[in-house]
């Protein structure tokens, strides 16, 4: 951790508190009692799904009641090897493995029916609602294999005494929530919380999101599944609940409360209130489950991010950064090679056509781009330039004739491959990362390219020439640390363009990248462009309907009406004819 | 006072700010539409021409200035209340119901269905084609009978105030011109104010008495209609 | 034959049971996740008509009004907050299920209630004796679909409901009032979902966890029904069926999870499901 100038109150806080969770750790067992040992063992067993939960849900986005069923499988598995097999060590270590090995395997299956291609986000949700009835009714189904409605009770399990096990899954549970600490303040971390802001964005830096969220799936699948082999040796018994989606819920409910998207929260959240329900059970069970209830919706109507953003506003909040104490960092920048250009042309488009139903939207297209070009796409409303800037940079769009980027055709190829092909697109609505800063945006558009490290948080920032020098024009060196949030719209829109320059594309597509913008920030635009095309070599084609500007950058001018091309032409052919005269003026029609 | 003598305008804008995000597109904008009159609003694509509409009728919010409506402010009205007091509006995109039947496309925009059967009456009178057709889906209607259904929808309620999103954007010539006539028409029969966003010069020449033309969210020129009217306009829309 | 009937009184239960959730989810595009314990409320009102000493039928419209209004206070209080946040309305809404679950809980107690039959003994159909009630439940799906379709069809709120599903920015523009029309649609989703746990239960026990047995199957048909009423009469025949026949002749156990994951199958082929097909 480097040093920062004051002494931040959030690190000592955290320091503390590790500190204070391996006293109670070490000493617990001491002077806790058996109720309190035998409880809190499982609270911490749960502790480390809602941790689990909280990194797909608060950091990813994406909502799970699935936990529930690889915790179960971890659990069945661990209590099946040891009731049918025996309780060898030896056997010990196969229920081990199995415990997490299986429910890895099942993640990935479920990883890839949640996130393949073409799944909608709410589809993840739909999988984790049914995976875990599904593995209840084969728990229910198994007859003696599975103990059906009663469980399996009374195997052998690891011969430990119960301060043994509050000692062990104590243990288990720092060094989950460490993990989860270090890995969501990594730089790979960060990919989550980029790809839950802006998924289409990330496809659009190369990176192929929907693989990031299978491995996630798989491997926190893994550690639920070590805490179902540590849950059926504490417990000693396993039975279909512990699988069930109504648990599942409950692991959500603990992580909302604790709040979502920050590690602490759903820790001391679930063992809070897992230990409070298991003491007043006795008194007055429904009125506490209709307490935690009421409190629930409330907090995701009124404080979405739960008791730790509450407390997370109270505390004072270290200079610069967002996080939960991270001193404030410089961020270096440091410059690059660019990548040597290819051989001319960049861009072929053959005979492009592109219809909804009986819709023809483009037709009949023709289109060779050379590096060094700067080309504008002008045309009304409707004439179908957005389509075919999409037509260029996702191949799975269903189109007639031919897109080739540097000789490849691009049929079937989703935006990450195309975008590996060195083709970078900008979006006419700032495309990025709210939820990050500068530096951790930029750092997104060279992820694809340098795989970012799980446990390291970068403070240095590695970018091509050009986008250090678009970020000197724009004065964003200076704001390297500042959260996207705060950036004015101008700035947002210079920042993408920034991060799709650090892709180092050979080929840049730009929708519309000045509207909105003030007339200074349009000329700092304009510049850049010119810039990057006349003595960078790039090619740009540009959607823009600010024609000024366009005449004043543009190399060539291409006039797109009614789906089809009409003109491709230099600056002066265009201005001067006189069917885009009748085309801006509403008179021109077939 | 001037407001003792002058009469008072339909809709007035005085230094209006309103857009999306932190982006203002519509930027201290100021203009006056007297009552009766059809006022057409130029100006190139992306310059704040249908976010103005939609700030008007409380659909984007203000964030600053004030926006009268006979005289009255009308902040903190919302949309469904205006257009109840007698607001129209024909929006440019997704404009029609394509599965809703035509007739069903201007049910709703009545509150009750006691007028439908005049409404119905009046609107085929400007377009008779829909007469034989109401009970036929939207969709299966061609783009320009589209554009016509979506203005008899919008005259409907005899709109006091009616705000237009480029009924005319790629139609035929004789197909805007019959719309022209329809509005001429409409204006003279029940004095209805129009406030048009328009693309098309003939039409605006054809049927507008005052034009501006917007420019990043203010009005960068603006006139009664006269003879040097197009000339000035062109020079503003041209690359 | 004993097989046909099973299929098409399992799927007509099905259908009652989800169009309330459909109602809401098609014009609100909220997933309401305390259906379960608006079937529960249902299924007690029934409990607290009878204990009265009143007509069982009359728990019919007791438990629609108790819905509807249950469910009126549900839309302004919790679910109107979170219009823009879709999933977090679900867990709301899941959250507003554990409080009515505990409530009636603490009113009614833990113990499985029972109510008299609404109609009982079976009926003669094709040389087979079959429940009577279970072919009572065909009539009332179809009386509960007819009533939708007349009710979107035939009516200015269902023109305006319909309006909202296709196009919600027009509807606005056009001056209706999306605020009213989801909240109307929103009591009646839930009224009528009552009205469902009332028809509920002469086939299953009263406890404060029926409706949750419900939840997950109303919820997967209404995914793959999309906004349709038609979409889910077809889902529930065909999902109904494959139920009936795995629970026949493979296992009830399995039986029970067909519907779930045969729907999750066909969203993962078809994201829309059968509304487009």
């Amino acid at each position: 951790m480097p040093e920062s100038r004051l002494p931040n109150i959030r690190v000592w806080l955290l320091g503390a508190l590790v500190v204070a969770s391996l006293l109670m750790i070490a000493f617990g067992p001491v002077f806790l009692d058996r109720f309190a040992l035998n409880v809190l063992s499982r609270s911490m067993i749960y502790a480390m799904l809602a941790v689990t939960v909280d990194l797909l849900w608060g950091y990813a986005g994406v909502l799970t009641f699935g936990q529930a069923a690889f915790f179960g499988i971890g659990a069945y598995a661990t209590a099946m090897v040891l009731t049918h097999l025996g309780s060898s060590p030896e056997l010990l270590l196969l229920a081990f493995v199995l415990a997490i090995l299986v429910p890895l395997v099942l993640g990935v299956v479920v990883g890839w029916l949640s996130f393949g291609y073409g799944t909608t986000p709410l589809y993840a949700t739909v999988i984790s609602l049914v995976l875990p009835i599904v593995v209840t009714q084969v728990a229910f189904s198994g007859g003696q294999w599975t103990g059906s409605s009663s469980g399996l009770v009374g195997y052998a399990t690891l011969p430990l005494s119960l301060a043994g096990y509050f000692r062990l899954t104590g243990i288990c549970l720092l060094a989950v929530a460490a993990a989860a600490w270090i890995f969501v303040r990594s730089d790979a971390g960060k990919v989550l919380v980029a790809i839950r802001d802006n998924e289409a964005r990330c496809a659009y830096l190369g990176l192929n999101a929907s693989r990031i969220k299978i491995a996630l799936t798989a491997v926190l699948a893994g550690v639920t599944g070590l805490a179902g082999f540590l849950f059926a040796n504490a417990s000693g018994v396993v039975a279909p609940e512990n699988t069930g989606f109504v648990f599942g819920t409950e692991l959500v409910i603990w992580t909302a409360l604790g709040g979502r998207g920050t590690i602490l929260g759903p820790v001391l959240g679930t063992i809070g209130i897992d230990y409070l329900s298991a003491s007043l059970s006795g008194q007055l069970p429904f009125l506490w489950k209709l307490v935690v209830g009421a409190l629930f919706v409330a907090m995701i109507i009124l404080l979405p991010n739960g008791l730790a953003g509450l407390v997370g506003k109270i505390l004072p909040r270290s200079k610069g950064s967002r996080g939960e104490g991270g001193p404030l960092r410089q961020a270096q920048v440091m410059q690059v090679p660019q990548d040597v250009v290819d051989k001319p042309p960049l861009l072929t488009i053959h005979d492009l056509g592109k219809s909804y139903g009986s819709l023809n939207v483009l037709q009949g297209i023709n289109l060779t781009v050379q590096p060094g070009e700067l080309v504008s796409l002008v045309g009304p409303n409707g004439a179908g330039k957005t389509t075919l800037m999409r037509c260029l940079s996702d191949g799975t769009e269903s189109i007639s004739g031919s897109v080739s980027v540097r000789g490849a055709n691009i049929a079937g190829l989703a935006p990450d491959a195309i975008v590996a092909l060195g083709v970078g697109r900008k979006f006419q609505v700032a495309s990025v990362f709210d939820s990050l800063t500068v530096a951790e945006c930029l750092r997104m558009a060279r992820a694809a390219r340098y795989r970012p490290s799980l446990v390291h948080s970068s403070q240095e920032l590695d970018l091509p020439s050009a986008a250090v020098e678009i970020l000197k024009l724009t004065a964003l060196d200076g704001m390297l640390d500042r959260p996207v949030s705060a950036l004015s719209h101008g700035l947002k829109q210079s920042l993408e363009l920034t991060m799709v320059v650090a892709l180092e594309p050979q080929l840049i597509l730009l929708d519309e990248p000045t509207a909105g913008l003030t007339k200074t920030e349009r000329m700092t635009i304009g510049t850049i462009l010119k810039k990057l095309t006349g003595e960078l070599g790039l090619a740009a084609i540009l959607v823009e309907h600010d024609l000024d500007f366009v005449r004043e950058i543009s190399s060539r001018i291409v006039v797109l009406h009614q789906g089809q091309l009409v003109l491709d032409g230099t600056v002066q052919d265009v201005v001067n004819s006189e069917l885009v005269k009748a085309i801006y003026s509403g008179g021109a029609h077939d | 006072m001037t407001e003792a003598t002058a009469p008072v305008p339909k809709l007035s804008l005085i230094e209006v700010c309103s857009g999306y995000g932190t982006v203002n597109i519509i930027d201290t904008l100021s203009m006056t539409v007297p009552q009766g009159q059809i006022f057409a609003l130029m100006g190139k694509n992306g310059m704040g021409k249908t976010t103005l509409l939609k700030t008007i009728l409380g659909f984007v919010a203000m964030r600053s200035g004030r926006i009268d409506l006979d005289g009255q402010s009308i902040a903190g009205v919302s949309p469904a209340s205006l257009i109840a007091a007698g607001v129209a509006y024909a929006p440019q995109e997704h404009a029609l119901f394509q599965d809703l039947t035509i007739r069903d496309n201007l049910r709703l925009a009545l509150h009750t269905d006691k007028e439908l059967k005049q409404g119905i009456e009046r609107v085929c009178q400007h377009f008779p084609f829909l007469r034989e057709r109401v009970n036929q889906k939207a969709g299966t209607l061609s783009g320009g009978e589209q554009k016509m259904l979506i203005l008899g929808r919008a005259l409907m309620l005899q709109p006091k105030l009616l705000l237009i999103d480029e009924i005319s954007e790629g139609l035929q010539p004789s197909v805007v011109e019959r719309i022209g006539r329809v509005l001429v028409e409409e204006c003279r029969a029940n004095n209805t104010t129009v406030l048009m966003v328009e693309q098309n010069l003939d039409l605006v020449l054809g049927v507008a008495n005052r034009w501006a033309v917007l420019k990043l969210g203010r009005i960068d020129d603006s006139s009664e209609m006269d003879t040097g009217s197009r000339a000035r306009i062109l020079a503003h829309l041209k690359i | 034959m004993t097989i046909l009937l099973d299929v098409i009184t399992t799927a007509a239960i099905l259908f009652v049971v989800a169009a309330g959730l459909l109602a809401i989810f098609g014009v609100l595009k909220i997933i309401n996740f305390a259906h379960g314990a608006w079937l529960t409320v249902g299924g007690y009102c029934a409990v607290a008509t009878t204990g009265m000493g009143l007509n069982p039928w009359l728990a019919l419209p007791v438990a629609f009004a108790v819905g509807s209004a249950l469910g009126g206070i549900t839309e302004v209080l919790v679910v109107r907050p979170l219009y823009r946040r879709p999933l977090d309305a679900i867990l709301a809404t899941w959250g507003l299920g554990i409080v009515v679950g505990q409530l009636i809980t603490l009113w009614f107690g833990r113990d499985v209630q029972f109510t008299p039959n609404l109609l009982s003994g079976t009926i003669n159909v094709f040389g087979l004796d079959y429940s009577f009630y279970r072919l009572f439940m065909v009539l009332a799906a179809l009386v509960v679909g007819l009533g939708f379709a007349v009710l979107l069809e035939g009516t200015r709120l269902g023109l305006s409901a319909r309006a909202v599903i296709m196009n919600e920015t027009l509807a606005r523009a056009l001056g209706i009032d999306t605020a009213k029309v989801r909240l109307t649609t929103f009591m009646i989703g839930t009224g009528l979902t009552a009205l469902a746990g009332v028809l509920l239960t002469p086939l299953t026990s009263v406890d404060p966890d029926m409706g949750l047995a419900w939840l997950i199957g109303a919820f997967m048909l209404v995914m793959v029904a999309g906004s349709s009423f038609g979409a889910l009469a077809v889902a529930c025949l065909v999902f109904g069926g494959a139920q009936t026949l795995v629970s026949t002749f493979v296992s009830p156990v399995l039986g029970g999870i067909t519907v779930a994951v045969l729907c999750a199958l066909v969203l993962r082929i078809s994201p829309k499901g059968f509304a487009r097909a």
